[in-house]
């Protein structure tokens, strides 16, 4: 083709002067539209079955059982609005008939003859105690495998397949099962949830951290090998600088998702707040349920809020920063 | 005494150098030019090993560099520094502590890996940035500095190696006409006052001419000119781009970074083929297709 005839129009129309890009323009964008329609209708017929389904299974009618939905909620009414905060901060209730319900007082901590803290809220620390310790272990052993496991670092195939299913083992069981399975060996405390929530944590950052690895820039790294560092030097000194803020934040984002995973924990006998919450509800204990609701949504906001505010301290504008 | 023997390296089907044998003694400035895919990156990376040789073998001082594994590798890697184009260096850590990086190979890893470096190493560092002129970006963090400052860094982390060879792969492709020159007269002087060989890659013909003592030219993995300064004339230059018979299509002062070749025969070389810049290279493609 000599180099006239490419700005010509006649070189691209049809019979029908029209633009034979532009058919094949529409041709493709009937099919598109038609595929989107039987794509749609597709998942439409099959939300339809699967929800008559789960309906069909289960144990009443879904529209038979609407009208109870707030039967739970006025099983929660306390006697008064105070009923709450008395419960929560351990006060004595004036509906104290000797009975547990109203006994507030009861599991005080008290750390001097008269200064106490509440038992809710000894047990909140507890909680947080476990997401803590367990999100260090977690945060640590992740960060040791998943240079292992990254392509970019670690050249042998099999050591990476190996350290890869292995991280996929670990985050395989949801926390409350491997909790259910350490409970039966160590009984029951809060050792228990702690490697639970910290097992599944090292697979689940390992996979995050890895893929950081994956991403990150190698010219550092090539300077490094070029200067004859060995493969630690290269990693901690070429890689670490670049991935820790996004490490950082995916520890933090991670303590937020711990703190829950071991409240639940908690509920199957791994002390802390779950526990008591399990309690005080089947027992019908409606102030206290209450207040334990009140202190866990209040407790899961400020980790949140503190979260965020630190991941943008670490990660801040620099990770946005060109060429960093 | 650099020597290659047959040196030749395969992608695939794709020969990027073709056995090549040449030897540099030691001392030498040597520039290497060619067109993009000469092969001459790859011919750079192959001496300090951040790419293996297919055949052929590299000899230093009669050691065969190409066959070297473990810590003798890195050892030959610490004694041929390298620069490159676009610096490599880790731009989250500040200056003096990537100039201290200099010193990896030179002690332990794990006094390394706790960030421990000795007063004389910090005392070396500075001297390094000192030479470079850019002591007073020693506390920045690398990412933040330009260009200029961030190749002369990389060569103060060079100095650091004590090496015996530098390698520089293009080491002022990116950067302004003045960095340009404060760079490669660093590389120069650092040739001259401590008599290390330098190897470097170049796209100016004028920065080799005028920097270089020996230049060799290298097309499609050979090498086709191997000579002076004085004997690389734009004939020999031509038949180094394979832009032979092509008039308009090859133009040193197009490509230069030096201020003294650049400003008036840019101009002229633009009023001559009627062009603005941007649209210079569409005739000569032009008859490129022709031919």
């Amino acid at each position: 083709m000599t180099s006239t005839d490419i700005h010509s129009p006649l070189a691209y129309t049809g019979g029908d002067g029209r633009y034979d890009i532009d058919r094949h323009y529409c041709d493709l964008r009937r099919q598109r539209r038609l595929y989107t329609f039987i794509g749609v209708g597709a998942i439409l017929v099959a939300l339809f079955f699967s929800l008559w389904f789960a309906n069909e299974t289960n144990a009443g009618k879904f529209f038979d059982r609407l009208p109870h939905f707030f039967d739970f909620v006025g099983d929660l009414m306390p006697r008064d609005g105070w009923e709450v905060w008395r419960a929560l901060f351990d006060l004595s209730s004036p509906y104290y008939d000797g009975s547990f319900k109203y006994d507030y007082p009861d599991g005080r901590v008290y750390i001097t003859v008269s200064l106490f803290v509440p038992e809710y809220f000894y047990k909140m620390i507890e909680t947080l105690n476990i997401a803590l310790l367990s999100t260090a272990i977690g945060f640590t052993f992740g960060f040791l495998l998943c240079f292992l496991a990254a392509t970019n670092i670690t050249t042998s195939r099999w050591l990476r397949f190996f350290v890869r299913r292995f991280m996929e083992f670990l985050r395989a069981f949801p926390e409350i099962v491997i909790a259910g399975f350490f409970l039966a060996i160590f009984s029951l405390g809060p050792v228990p949830a702690i490697i639970a929530v910290a097992i599944h944590t090292i697979g689940a950052l390992g996979k995050m951290f890895f893929e950081v690895v994956e991403n990150a820039d190698m010219r550092p790294d090539e300077g490094l090998r070029a200067v004859g560092a060995n493969w630690f030097e290269r990693v901690w000194f070429g890689i670490v600088p670049q991935v820790m803020p996004n490490f950082l934040s995916y520890g933090l984002l991670r303590l937020e998702i711990n703190v829950r995973a071991s409240t639940i924990i908690g509920a199957v006998g791994a002390g802390g707040i779950g526990e008591v919450l399990r309690l005080s509800i089947s027992r019908g204990h409606e102030a206290k349920t209450l207040a334990i609701i009140v202190l866990l949504f209040s407790t899961i906001v400020c980790v949140d809020q503190l979260s965020a505010w630190l991941r943008k301290k670490i990660v801040g504008n620099q990770a946005f920063e060109f060429g960093a | 005494m650099l020597e290659f023997q047959k040196v030749t390296r395969r992608f695939g089907a794709n020969t990027a150098v073709d056995s090549i044998d040449i030897s540099v003694p030691t001392g030498q400035m040597v520039g290497i030019i060619g067109a993009s895919g000469a092969g001459k990156s790859t011919l750079l990376r192959m001496i300090n090993r951040l790419i293996d040789t297919s055949d052929g073998c590299i000899l230093y001082e009669g050691v065969n560099v190409s066959v070297l594994k473990g810590q003798l590798l890195r050892n030959w890697q610490r004694d041929c520094a390298m620069i490159f184009q676009q610096f490599n260096l880790v731009p989250r850590l500040d200056v003096i502590t990537n100039v201290m990086l200099g010193r990896l190979n030179h002690r332990s890893t794990v006094a390394s890996l706790l960030n421990m470096f000795s007063d004389e190493e910090r005392a070396m560092a500075i001297a390094a940035l000192e030479r470079l002129g850019i002591e007073r970006a020693a506390m920045q963090r690398a990412g933040t500095l330009s260009g200029g400052q961030q190749q002369r860094v990389a060569i103060a982390r060079a100095l650091m190696q004590q090496p015996k060879v530098i390698l520089a792969d293009e080491p002022i492709a990116s950067l302004d006409p003045r960095n340009a020159q404060i760079v490669m007269q660093s590389l120069a002087d650092i040739n001259k006052r401590d008599g290390i060989t330098v190897i470097t890659n170049l796209h100016t013909l004028d920065t080799a001419r005028a920097y270089c003592e020996r230049i060799i030219g290298m097309q499609a993995g050979k090498v086709v000119f191997d000579g002076g300064p004085n004997d690389l004339t734009e004939a020999a230059a031509r038949r180094i781009y394979g832009a032979e018979g092509l008039e308009d299509a090859f133009s040193e002062a197009v490509t230069s970074t030096s201020f003294a070749a650049s400003r008036p025969a840019k101009s002229a070389a633009f009023v001559a083929a009627g062009l603005e810049p941007a649209t210079a290279e569409r005739p000569a493609m032009k008859k490129a297709a022709k031919a």
